[in-house]
């Protein structure tokens, strides 16, 4: 027979543990109110960014060599056979725990995005709006294979004819054509531990992000960038839809492909303007600024959907511990029942003998 | 008369400012303009000043930090780095700002060497200080 005692302590354990998810609860839905007013606030001042820049840039083809943020995919291709260069991403995640999938939903986004290799299995899925990545990627693949890093896996002899290898995420080679910066602990320590080679980590501003941090991973971002040594910069955060939903998304921040701006949806967008005091110099002062802006965008999204889902997390613990405490009082009252039932049975008995 | 619509967005503090007017004066980074409605498309980035936005036959003025200004036929959007109305703007804090900007910028003048003093942030700086009080109708002495 089960002991009352231990049924007792139980309940007991059970009944802290709903007591500090509760708080957890309370405190992530009043973070999530803050983070969510200052998305809202924001969300008008990114969206007209991304008009403007979606209309300069469909004017901009032909302009490449002006700026040092826009080029074509030919060119692309050309920087490729220079050298080889690597790719830059930015991952997004949480510096704590206890937000149900959160942290694991975009670290396997980031790991899908990172580890393309433009093989069938990645073709399937479906490609974000804003993910030029995958079209950067493939625009350099043939180079790439030729190239002299990725090409030097110890097995690269063996496999002549069969130029493209699956890349796995822990191939030494492919880690060393690939630069990330981080923002969160989560995220870090996820990509330390795969032996990836992290630039600059951000740690501790996960939840209530400033434009200020924003605007030092932009110019770290462009100071990258002009280096030479990129090719192509992506962004992975998670997009706050709902409190209910929130989605990995992917945006490739630099450089601009001008391809990729003259489609057929933009062509009433082009309708030529006046630059004060020209297209260059506004351009170069406006994009630096638009990264910034994304940048902070993207934290804001990441920090409500972190919050959305600990607060999700924590009621649906609070709402188990509550039916758990249920079970157990049930189970405990059974348990006492049938111990007085035993005892009286034995008085009974008892006096039966005396008879 | 036709007017255009002004909008006014900041990254923290949303819109500000979004209604029909008659024209407005801003200071760009190649000078002064005038837009009135129906203006040809432009964009153009905006120094720290205070700006002159006409509407209801009154000129009122805007104080906006930097930032970006396009211009559409029946629209002008701007996306200031910071913009405040005159009844939002803390008239100590500006004069205070001021004080210390102008300050830095002596210092700097004394021994340009001295690195330690970002010449270009301080002149912003100045020059929105400057742009709050003149907002709010106060003497720079």
């Amino acid at each position: 027979m089960a002991n009352l005692q231990n049924i007792r302590r139980r309940i007991k354990s059970v009944r802290n543990i709903q007591k500090i998810t509760s708080a957890m609860d309370m405190i992530a839905r009043s973070r999530f109110n803050a983070a969510r007013d200052s998305l809202i606030a924001y969300l008008p001042y990114l969206d007209k960014t991304r008009e403007i820049i979606r209309r300069v840039m469909s004017q901009m083809k032909g302009l490449e060599d002006e700026s040092p943020f826009l080029c074509t995919r030919q060119q692309m291709q050309e920087f490729q056979e220079q050298e080889d260069r690597k790719f830059l991403f930015l991952v997004i995640a949480s510096d704590k725990g206890l937000a149900g999938a959160y942290s694991s939903n975009v670290l396997k986004d980031a790991h899908e995005t990172i580890e393309y290799d433009g093989s069938e299995d990645d073709v399937s899925k479906p490609v974000k709006e804003e993910n030029y990545h995958i079209k950067n990627f493939d625009a350099v693949k043939s180079v790439k294979a030729a190239g002299a890093v990725r090409s030097s896996r110890s097995n690269a002899a063996a496999n002549v004819a069969n130029k493209e290898v699956k890349r796995e995420y822990h191939d030494a080679d492919y880690i060393q054509g690939v630069e990330l910066i981080t923002v969160g602990r989560k995220a870090t320590s996820h990509f330390k531990q795969r032996g990836y080679n992290i630039i600059k980590s951000y740690n501790g501003i996960s939840e209530r992000p400033t434009y200020h941090y924003a605007k030092e991973i932009a110019d770290l971002i462009i100071e990258r960038f002009m280096s030479g040594e990129i090719l192509d910069v992506t962004m992975i955060y998670t997009r706050f839809v709902s409190t209910m939903t929130c989605e990995p998304d992917d945006v490739t921040l630099l450089p601009i492909v001008t391809d990729d701006y003259v489609s057929a949806e933009n062509l009433d967008l082009r309708e030529s303007y006046i630059y004060e005091p020209d297209v260059v110099s506004v351009l170069n002062n406006f994009l630096p600024r638009r990264l910034a802006t994304r940048i902070y965008g993207a934290m804001l999204h990441a920090a409500a959907s972190e919050l959305s889902s600990r607060m999700n997390a924590m009621s649906n613990a609070t709402d188990n511990a509550q039916e758990l405490i249920g079970k157990l009082n049930l189970y405990y009252n059974k348990v006492r029942q049938a111990g007085i039932t035993n005892e009286i049975n034995e008085i009974v008995s008892g006096a039966e003998a005396l008879k | 008369m036709a007017t255009i619509k002004l909008e006014l967005v900041t990254p923290e503090g949303g819109k500000v400012f979004g209604q029909d007017i008659d024209m407005l004066i801003v200071r760009s980074t190649a000078g002064e303009l005038g837009i009135l409605p129906k203006h040809a498309r432009l964009l153009t980035e905006l120094l720290p000043h205070a700006m002159r936005v006409k509407f209801e036959g009154a000129e009122h003025l805007v104080a906006v930090g930097g930032g970006f200004m396009e211009v559409t036929p029946d629209k002008i959007t701007i996306l200031a780095d910071s913009a405040e109305l005159p009844e939002k703007i803390d008239v100590d804090r500006a004069k205070s700002a001021y004080k210390r900007a102008e300050d830095r910028i002596n210092a700097y003048k004394n021994s340009p060497k001295d690195s330690e003093i970002d010449i270009k942030r301080a002149e912003a700086a100045l020059a929105r200080a400057k742009a709050r009080l003149l907002v709010k109708n106060i003497p720079i002495n």
